[in-house]
Parts: structure tokens; C-alpha cells; sequence
């Protein structure tokens, strides 16, 4: 009973990461049609600059946030820019090109990081929130939930809401017709994978004080980025959102009752029976012939 | 064409010759990388027939481990002689491929190479996770090699000749297929698959075809490295080697036959010669294959052509 | 028995429909004209008789056996191959490999022959029949350009050579003449004719209302889906109704 509740409120707070993760590949693939290889180490640079900011040279929690956001955000403008842009009718190419960042971020966060064991952060929030003695939710992690779902509202309100979350909205849903309509398709994707990128460092520095920070983190982000993404539908934010949260609930639960191996391992093979049977995900939305 | 191809057919010999001639020279660690490097030969070889449907797969490396591990568990916890578990290798490989395709070639494109990719994972899980058969994450032990007379192929010279007999007979094979009528519907079925199938090419089948063939020879591949190396673990068969493959295969040049054999050769090397900045080495690799796909997207093997063709330019004035 | 015989067919996309219940047949050694205006179902027609759609309804019989809901190389392999809208070919190989694919029904093999070369008479045999349909469709001096490199009228002559390299009895064509200047309409049209001459029965849909009157002795028109009449090109040209449907789409008969 207790690893179940503890169990259940840990779902929800990884529900937040899975989202944070998933929306902002969803965004770029979305709007852009790149698969961005390089998702997970936008992540590992969010956590390593909550690292070296904060934990090396003692800037406070968060000025070292906003600092994480805005660097993982101009690392993504930059793909963009001399990346994607370039092979944009030619999609392998893109994708290639974002493996060929992962290889330089990994190895830049070697470099900045030094090898040895992995990084710790002490929470800059202490305490723990106790509901029950055997329930109990430290105060970052409440901070990290919170801030997750402020993100993904503000985000939501940026996308139904503005004018230029409508033509992101457009382009996603078609980009030929949304040029023909004089949506200019650079600054969409610019804006695009700048609001990934924002994510994307926010979720590492959510996570920085949570977690073992290493070259490699992004292994895992970017497979359960993909999990989420295919099970949720291609393109569908929101279904995004809610096939990160039931795969936070999966994941957690197998994980505490069996093995972190076989969790990962059921969320890919759940992916594969989507992909065969659904291949528009769970909210994705039919696609006319 | 005749010149080009007699070029071709010298280039191909005077490097089976320098292949044969030259490890008998080496030091005991360009022994190793040279066996290693043949054996990857055989693995871009095996991926490009798959490229040449038009579909990206990110299994072929689990491919590789599915022909390893059936290598290493028959000959060591079954007493079968590895010059049968070679084979079995390929033959086991192939029919996981022939399973997988149901599932996966439902799939094209980017569905085909996430589809790919979360299937090849969660077999590598499956290696990490039963510890019996397939020994968890430390993987098998102790690998027998292959006995033959008295050579004894713990040696790296004899196990290189090995090496280099059975990949270019797979390599051989291979060419025949690419050139062949099965080869040239492949193509088509790349180029435009509904016209393909418009004058009767069940495309499923072809890319099914392609997936098995690829798979059996990588299988080949890997049962070749788990023999010499005497161990096997599912890290070998991660996303991260897959990705040196696709670098291999694209810096090379996927447009012919011969770009990915240029592309896992002068890469090899060019590793090699970076050793000493062992940190920094995939960052080179992640630059290298950037700069090819901006500057150079036919590859390395489109480089020979444009220098004959600036040459004759420079002649014909 | 008609060659092709559709019976009630109906094609349905999510709410839209695309076919409602079109019924016609087309006689062996026909040419037969398919006009309508855009958005009538012309190219859905052509799907659903090649196999590239699974009609939501109704039937299609060739020779009275029906083909309905087959694979597109099912079908191709009863004799029934397409030509597509825009001009689609190999653009990489060369227009004898393009003509040497569309053999593939005759020169399929196995692997082990094709590794150890046991299919040779296969291959030979599939070669002199790319030789031959390039030499029937002009473009025997062409035959080691890539596909690419032809002008129009050549490319859609190579799209049809690809085809007839099947030996296909029912040709569908869709629109063949589509940007093409009065020259190459009138070449095309030459090679039409001689191809139905050579026993092949070729249902065509078209805009170029000169080069469809001209080719065909019998016409059939959609509007909307349906079926809206059929008849001789005199006929059809004098129709009120036809007039008026084409009127709407912008077109001029």
C-alpha cells in the first residue's frame, strides 16, 4: 500500500518530465518534419548548466534556470538555422545532422564535466512535504510539477490563443498550404524549435537536483520522447500530454513492482503495437488519402 | 563505363592482395583493428541492400547481436563446432527478421525507423534482462573459437584470414544479388513504389527480401566478432554503434555499392589515427558527418568521379 | 462478357464520397474516355480498379471475375497496369532499366537463381521484351539515357513502353496528355492508337477534349461521383448536361 501511494505520486511528477520531453519533439517534428536525435542532449545541457552555474560557481537556483533555458534555447535556434534549414525538402538529412549534434554535445559535456562518476546537485529546495509519515514528497519535487504544468499551460495558451501559435498550429497540420497562405515557414520553425529548446533545458534543470547528471542522460530521455510521441499520435500535443502521463503511471509501477528494464521494455513494445495498429497514436487524427 | 569498370576490378584486387599480404607486418593491435574493420565491411555491405529499398532501419545492429549471441550460446552451452554455428548465425538472424517483418514493414519511412529502433531496443533489453540464457548485462564468457588442424585461430593472423575468406565470399554474393534482377527491382521499389507495384512487384515482399538477406549477413558478421573476441554483451549492440553504421554508410556514399566499404575503411583509420584524443573522438565523428551531409551528400565515393571528371575537363582544354 | 465490368461502386473518404454508385462497362479492343470535370472521381476510379483503394462498396469484375479489394501487383499481375497522373518513372535508371522493371512480371526469380545466374533464359527473354516495347514506342535510340534526362513527350512514352512491358489486356491511362504541346498531343495520340491496335484495351481519362473525341468511339461521364451519361463523342458533345457540369468546373468542350 505504501509503495503503491508513494508510487502514484511519483507517476504524476515523471508524468511532468515525460511531457516536458515529448511536447517539445513533437513540436519540432510537427512543424519542421525533423526528427531531432538530439532531443535528449538539449535535456543533458539544461542539467549540466544547473551544474556548473549553480553547483560549481554558486549562482542561485534560479537565475541558473533561467540561464539553462535561454542557452538549451539558442543551442536549438542555431540547429535550426545551419542545420535544418538547409535540408529542408530532405528529412534524412536533418535527422542526420541532429545525430551529428548529439556526438558534439556528449562530447562537450565530457569536456565542461570532466569523466569520473556522474554529477550530483543538492536540491536547492530542502524539506519534504509530508502528507502521511509513510508519504512523502520532497519540496523539489513539488517545484518541479508545479513549474511542468505552468510550462505546459503557458504553452497551451501560446499555441490556441496568439496568432503566431496558429500559424505554428497550421504549419504543423500542413506546411505547403500554410506557405501558400503566407505563413513564413523560417520564422515558424525558428520559433518552433526555440520553444522545444526552452523545454527541453527547463526539464534538465528541473531535473538536475533529482538525478545523476553524465554525458549519456539523454539516452533515456530521447527513447521515452519516443515512446510518448508514437503512442500519443504524431503531431497531437496533447496527446502528447496524456500518453506521458499513462506512461509515467506504467513505468513507474513496473519499475517499482518488477524491473526499470522491463518497464522501458513494455513501453516499447506498447509503441510497436501503436505503430502497427494505430499509427496515428492515441489522439492522433486521421489522415485523408 | 568499360575503363571505370576496369578500374573498379583492379582497385577490388589490389586490395584483396594488400589484404593478404599486409597483417603478416602489423603489430598485434593493427592485427585486431584490421580484423575488426573487415568484419565491419560486411556490416555496411549487409545495410545497403536494406537502403536500397529506400527504407532506414535502426536494427541491423541487434541484427548483428542476434547472430552473436546465437553463435556463442550453440557452440558453447551446445558443443556445436563453430564452422556449423557460423552459418546457423546467419540462418537464425534471418529468420528473426523474416518474424520481425510482419510488425515492421507495416511501417514505411519514419514510422519504418522509429518501428525499427524501438523493436531492436527492446530485444538488447531482453538480453540485459534474462540472465539465463543470455548472461544479463555482462553477457557470455569464454567463447570457444573455431579449431581446424592445428591452426589455432586464437591467433589474430589465422583468424584474419578467416575473417577475410568469409567476407568476401558474403560481400561476393552480395554484388551478385545487388546486380541482379532482384537487385534492380529493389531499386525500383526505392525509387516509386506504386509504380513498382503498378506493373506487378509486390513491394512488401521485396522490402521484406531485402530485410532477411541483410539480417542474414550481419548475423554472419556478428557470430565472426563474438568468435574472435571471445565475449558478447548486449552494450555491444546499442544505438550508439548503429549510429557509427549509418556514419559509415552515408559519409561513404549509399549510392554504390563501394562508398559504405570506403566510408567504415578511411573512417576506421581515420579513428585510429585520433586514438590519443579519446574523449573528443565522437565529437570528430559527429563534425565528419555533418560536413558530409552539408558539403558532400553523394559521400566519399563521389570523389574519385569529380576528380577524373576534372581532370578530363582539364585535358579536353 | 465486357473485359471490365464495374457494378454499383461506391468509394467513400471519412464523410465524403467519392464514387456513389457508378456502374459501366468497357469492351475488349476498346479505347474508352473517362471525362468529368476536376473532382468528379475520375482518378478515384482508377485507384479502385488498380487496387491502390478498397472500394467501400459495389464491385469490379475483369473478364467476370472479380478484382475488388486486391493488391495494386495482384491485379497488375491479371493484366490490368496503370499509367500515373503526373509523369512518373525511374528517374535514376536508365530508360532501358525502366522498361526491364516493368518486365518484372515475366522475369521474377529467386534468390539463388539470381545469385548462381540459373535464370538466364528468364533474364534474355526479359530483355528482348524491354528491347522490343522501347522499339514499339520510338525510343530504341534513347535506350541508355536515364529517365530524367528525356523531354516530356519521351518520358510519357517511356511511362507507357514500362507498362506495356507487363503485356497488360487493359491499360488505364491517366491523363496522358496533360501538358503537352499540339506536336507531342498528336505523337501520344499515334502511339495510343497503336498500342489498342496491338490488342490492348486502354481506358484513359482526360482533360484535352480534342485528343478524347479523337481517340475514342465511345465516352463515359462523371460529375460529382456519379455517373452522368455515356455515349459516341457526338453525343456527348451535344449533351445539355454535360455541357452545363463542365460549365460549373471552368472547363470549354
Amino acid at each position: 500500500m505504501e509503495l503503491f501511494l508513494q508510487s502514484v505520486v511519483n507517476s504524476f511528477i515523471q508524468g511532468g518530465f515525460f511531457s516536458l520531453w515529448a511536447v517539445g519533439l513533437v513540436l519540432v517534428f510537427g512543424v519542421m518534419g525533423v526528427v531531432n536525435f538530439a532531443h535528449g542532449e538539449l535535456v543533458m545541457v539544461g542539467a549540466y548548466s544547473i551544474w556548473v552555474l549553480h553547483a560549481q560557481y554558486g549562482l542561485p537556483y534560479i537565475p541558473a534556470l533561467c540561464m539553462a533555458v535561454l542557452l538549451v534555447t539558442t543551442i536549438g535556434v542555431l540547429m535550426e538555422r545551419f542545420l535544418f534549414r538547409p535540408k529542408r525538402e530532405d528529412p534524412l538529412g536533418g535527422l542526420i545532422n541532429s545525430l551529428g549534434v548529439l556526438f558534439i554535445l556528449q562530447v562537450a559535456a565530457h569536456v565542461v564535466g570532466g569523466t569520473g562518476p556522474a554529477k550530483q546537485v543538492a536540491p536547492p529546495f530542502s524539506g519534504t512535504f509530508v502528507i502521511e509519515e509513510f508519504l512523502r514528497v520532497p519540496y523539489q519535487r513539488l517545484f518541479a510539477v508545479a513549474v511542468s504544468v505552468a510550462a505546459l499551460g503557458l504553452l497551451w495558451f501560446f499555441l490556441t490563443r496568439t496568432r503566431l501559435g496558429w500559424s505554428l498550429r497550421a504549419m504543423a497540420q500542413d506546411r505547403e498550404a500554410a506557405a501558400l497562405q503566407g505563413i513564413n515557414i523560417n520564422r515558424t520553425s525558428m520559433i518552433a524549435i526555440g520553444v522545444s529548446g526552452a523545454l527541453a533545458g527547463l526539464a534538465g534543470a528541473l531535473m538536475a537536483p533529482m538525478t545523476s547528471i553524465h554525458p549519456h542522460m539523454g539516452h533515456n530521455v530521447i527513447i521515452t520522447a519516443f515512446i510518448v510521441t508514437i503512442v500519443g499520435g504524431i503531431g497531437s500535443l496533447s496527446g502528447a500530454v496524456l500518453a506521458a502521463v499513462l506512461y509515467a503511471f506504467l513505468h513507474t509501477f513496473v519499475t517499482a513492482y518488477i524491473s526499470g528494464t522491463v518497464a522501458t521494455m513494455s513501453g516499447l513494445l506498447i509503441m510497436v503495437l501503436v505503430l502497427i495498429v494505430k499509427p496515428t497514436g492515441i489522439m492522433g487524427k486521421r489522415v485523408s488519402e | 563505363m568499360g575503363a571505370n569498370k576496369l578500374t573498379h576490378v583492379a582497385g577490388t584486387a589490389a586490395l584483396l592482395i594488400a589484404l593478404v599480404i599486409l597483417p603478416g607486418h602489423l603489430k598485434y593491435h593493427h592485427q585486431d583493428f584490421i580484423i575488426f574493420l573487415t568484419i565491419n565491411v560486411l556490416v555496411v555491405v549487409s545495410y545497403r541492400l536494406m537502403t536500397l529499398t529506400g527504407e532506414w532501419s535502426l536494427i541491423h545492429i541487434v541484427m548483428m547481436g542476434v547472430g552473436a549471441y546465437t553463435s556463442a550460446l550453440l557452440s558453447k552451452n551446445l558443443g556445436v563446432s563453430v564452422w556449423l554455428s557460423i552459418p546457423l548465425a546467419g540462418v537464425s538472424a534471418g529468420a528473426v527478421a523474416a518474424l520481425l517483418s510482419f510488425p515492421l514493414f507495416r511501417m514505411t519511412q519514419f514510422y519504418f525507423l522509429i518501428g525499427s529502433f524501438a523493436v531492436g531496443e527492446a530485444i538488447r533489453l531482453a538480453w540485459v534482462y534474462f540472465v539465463y540464457p543470455f548472461g544479463g548485462s555482462s553477457g557470455i564468457n569464454t567463447i570457444p573459437s573455431p579449431e581446424l588442424f592445428t591452426i589455432d585461430f586464437m591467433e589474430p593472423i589465422p583468424y584474419f584470414y578467416l575473417v577475410l575468406a568469409v567476407v568476401t565470399l558474403c560481400l561476393l554474393i552480395l554484388h551478385r544479388i545487388e546486380n541482379s534482377r532482384i537487385g534492380l527491382t529493389l531499386h525500383a521499389v526505392h525509387w516509386k513504389s506504386p509504380l513498382a507495384e503498378s506493373v506487378g512487384v509486390n513491394a512488401w515482399k521485396y522490402r521484406t527480401l531485402a530485410f532477411i538477406i541483410a539480417s542474414i549477413f550481419v548475423g554472419v558478421a556478428g557470430a565472426l566478432k563474438v568468435h574472435y573476441l571471445g565475449n558478447v554483451t548486449p552494450h555491444q549492440f546499442g544505438v550508439g554503434t548503429m549510429v557509427f553504421v549509418l556514419i559509415w554508410v552515408i559519409v561513404g556514399g549509399y549510392n554504390t555499392f563501394y562508398g559504405p566499404i570506403l566510408g567504415a575503411i578511411v573512417l576506421s583509420i581515420l579513428d585510429e589515427a585520433f586514438r590519443a584524443f579519446e574523449a573528443i573522438r565522437p565529437a570528430i565523428y559527429g563534425v565528419l558527418l555533418i560536413a558530409a551531409i552539408m558539403f558532400m551528400p553523394r559521400g566519399l565515393e563521389s570523389v574519385p568521379g569529380w576528380f577524373r571528371e576534372r581532370l578530363f575537363r582539364k585535358t579536353a582544354e | 462478357m465486357p473485359l471490365l465490368e464495374i457494378s454499383k461502386l461506391t468509394k467513400h473518404f471519412g464523410g465524403l464520397t467519392a464514387l456513389n454508385d457508378v456502374s459501366f462497362s468497357v469492351d475488349r479492343g476498346e479505347i474508352r474516355g473517362l471525362i468529368g470535370p476536376n473532382g468528379a472521381g475520375k482518378s478515384t476510379m482508377f485507384k479502385n480498379i488498380a487496387g491502390f483503394y478498397t472500394p467501400s462498396a459495389g464491385d469490379i469484375l475483369l473478364d467476370g471475375e472479380s478484382i475488388r479489394g486486391h493488391a495494386p501487383h495482384e491485379i497488375a499481375g491479371r493484366g490490368v497496369v496503370r499509367t500515373f497522373q503526373e509523369t512518373t518513372l525511374f528517374q535514376e535508371l536508365s530508360v532501358f532499366q525502366n522498361a526491364l522493371v516493368g518486365c518484372h512480371l515475366r522475369a521474377r526469380t529467386n534468390i539463388v537463381s539470381a545469385v548462381l545466374g540459373l535464370d538466364g533464359a528468364r533474364q534474355r527473354a526479359a530483355r528482348q521484351k524491354a528491347a522490343e516495347v522501347l522499339e514499339f514506342m520510338g525510343l530504341s535510340e534513347r535506350r541508355d539515357q536515364l529517365a530524367s534526362e528525356l523531354p516530356l513527350g519521351s518520358q510519357r512514352a517511356l511511362a507507357v513502353a514500362i507498362a506495356l512491358a507487363s503485356s497488360p489486356r487493359l491499360l488505364l491511362m491517366d491523363e496522358p496528355f496533360a501538358g503537352m504541346n499540339p506536336e507531342e498531343t498528336r505523337q501520344m495520340m499515334d502511339l495510343t492508337r497503336k498500342v489498342n491496335d496491338s490488342g490492348v484495351t486502354v481506358v484513359l481519362v482526360e482533360h484535352d477534349m480534342k485528343a478524347v473525341m479523337g481517340l475514342c468511339r465511345q465516352i463515359t461521364v462523371l460529375n460529382f461521383g456519379t455517373l452522368l451519361t455515356e455515349g459516341s463523342p457526338e453525343e456527348i458533345r451535344n449533351d445539355e448536361r454535360v455541357v452545363r457540369a463542365y460549365l460549373g468546373g471552368g472547363h470549354r468542350l
